[in-house]
């Protein structure tokens, strides 16, 4: 049962400096921390990522300098902050910028994942995002379009098609035929629209069992080109079903983020002093502590 | 314990909504406006949240939209593509209900960037929020009522109310835009013939001259002025031991 689980080491080694990487995290729940981690141990740069709304994920990825360009709808750590190294980015204009909404990002998605060059919104319409887009970064990804059987005006956007998407999923089998539990926001638009797609599954189940509730299945196995297994794959983030955020861990990240020269202490510290994801959770997480944020039973958190 | 103004803004934002709505509702105060109605005067209101929940019902606080607490004994669970796309695209979300870090005289949100003290600091950008101020049919913001945080023009209008003044169909918007701002000190309201924030009714104890004073542009001062009316007994029996016990919304300061 081997199929295609591959390490997250093996994966990140096929990821090119310069990849458009779609996250399938939102805020601080399931972001492929596993994959963000290895991309900063190996010294990834110069990445472009999209995302509906980044979180933890793409605040380390650019706070570890890993990143040139972002395609992103929003951002936050919910009440733990904001994403203070996407914000300081931004305001010493260290990376280039794509600043849209979250509708327009899954609609650029699915775009893509429909095999259409571009599709046609309400949203942006008359906002000074669109004006941003229409004179910065987006110039050649937005045009105003009329319908040509009803005369109405449009924002047509163009498709987004990533590299390579990552997803966290709480259950695969070793094929790929993921399930994801809870709210999915744009996970399986990114996944389907991206060239190659990668899942991280906190479990793996053998295929019978995903042949007895098919209809659980969110992304099927012949879209999937590898599975990694990583229990507490998105710690210190939350994992519907599995186990809660990490306030505590959180918190800090926090503390370390306000400061540039902070978060280079806390990336070398778990992160680049960490051989790997299991070693990283000995650090950060030694099995007490996170065994404590274990999902309870009828609650998922 | 005295009535705080965070429970006369929810009890005001609950009043707003009418039963049977679908209404896309932000995180804080917001939704626990939206409970407040639906456990009172409005049962079957249905709540989503933009990352695809129909009608939750959380038992604990959560710290956000990304906090499985929140979506606890939903109805349904989908995406973006269901709630934002097949929903407020689609033209049937009655309200959509935000938080918001300025408002302008137009209604105009923006959640991106602040450009006090001539420091540009940037914030947390749309995320759904242009798309539910775009697209539902009306749009309620509560936020605190201080000057900088009601601009005559905001810093960046990530969201759109009436912009320019103008009306939203000449934009080709196709949402019907801004229908009240609730605050700390006041309930406003949007003028049909200028498209313009107006006052509608002033909180218990606070005057008009107070909220004109914090408020960046403009307010008529009407012949008459409402009061806002407090929160019942029951009411406030729900915001306090069912909705938010912990107090961790009711007890921020505003």
């Amino acid at each position: 049962m081997t199929g295609k689980i591959r390490t997250v080491t093996e994966v990140v080694k096929t990821v090119p400096d310069g990849a458009h990487i779609a996250l399938g995290g939102f805020a601080i729940a399931r972001n492929v921390i596993a994959v963000v981690h290895e991309l900063i141990r190996q010294g990834k740069r110069d990445l472009t990522l999209s995302q509906g709304v980044a979180g933890l994920d793409t605040d380390l990825l650019v706070g570890a300098g890993a990143v040139g360009r972002l395609i992103i709808g929003g951002g936050s750590l919910d009440r733990f902050g904001p994403v203070h190294c996407i914000n300081r980015a931004r305001e010493s204009g260290s990376l280039s910028f794509e600043d849209w909404s979250s509708l327009s990002i899954c609609f650029r998605y699915l775009a893509g994942a429909l095999g259409l060059s571009f599709i046609p919104i309400k949203s942006l319409v008359a906002s000074e995002i669109l004006d941003r887009l229409e004179n910065g970064a987006g110039a050649d990804q937005v045009k105003g379009i009329t319908c040509p059987f009803t005369g109405e005006n449009y924002v047509a956007m163009k498709a987004l098609v990533p590299d390579i998407c990552f997803v966290h999923v709480q259950v695969s089998d070793a094929e790929g035929n993921c399930r994801i539990l809870g709210p999915r926001w744009d996970n399986e638009e990114q996944a389907k629209a991206a060239n190659r797609l990668v899942v991280v599954a906190e479990e793996i189940v053998p295929t019978d069992e995903i042949r007895r509730e098919p209809e659980r299945t969110i992304i099927p196995a012949h879209r999937v080109e590898a599975v990694i297994h990583q229990p507490y794959g998105a710690y210190p983030a939350s994992v519907f079903g599995c186990y809660d955020y990490d306030a505590q861990h959180l918190k800090l990240y926090v503390e370390h983020s306000r400061d540039a020269r902070k978060i280079t202490e806390y990336i070398d510290h778990y992160i680049r002093g960490t051989a790997d994801h299991p070693a990283y959770l000995e650090k950060a997480a030694p099995l007490q502590h996170r065994s404590a944020l274990r999902a309870r039973p009828g609650l998922g958190y | 314990m005295e009535i705080r103004a965070t429970e006369i803004m929810a009890t005001a934002g609950a009043r707003e909504l009418e039963n049977g709505e679908t209404v896309v509702v932000g995180i804080g105060l917001p939704q626990v406006a939206c409970f407040l109605a639906k456990s009172t005067h409005a049962p079957e209101l249905t709540p989503l949240l933009e990352i695809g929940v129909a009608n939750m019902r959380p038992k604990d606080t959560p710290v956000g939209l990304a906090d499985s607490r929140i979506f606890y004994r939903a109805t349904c669970w989908s995406g973006f593509l269901d709630v934002m796309g097949m929903n407020l695209h689609r033209g049937i979300v009655d309200t959509g209900f935000l938080g918001a870090l300025e408002v302008d005289r137009f209604g105009n949100i923006n959640t991106t960037l602040s450009k006090q003290g001539g420091r540009l600091r940037y914030f947390n950008g749309s995320a759904g929020g242009n798309d539910v101020a775009s697209l539902a049919k009306r749009v309620i913001v509560i936020m605190r009522h201080e000057a900088r945080k009601l601009p005559n023009v905001v810093s960046h209008l990530t969201s759109p109310g009436f912009p320019g003044g103008k009306p939203r169909a000449d934009l080709d918007l196709r949402g019907g835009g801004p229908h009240r701002i609730i605050t700390d000190k006041a309930v406003l309201g949007f003028d049909a013939g200028t498209r313009t924030a107006q006052l509608i009714s002033l909180h218990p104890g606070i005057s008009f001259d107070e909220v004109a004073a914090n408020t960046g542009f403009p307010l008529h001062r009407p012949d008459s002025i409402a009061v806002t009316p407090l929160p019942k007994a029951e009411e406030l029996r729900i915001l306090r031991e069912e909705i938010d016990p912990k107090s961790v919304y009711l007890g921020q300061a505003i």
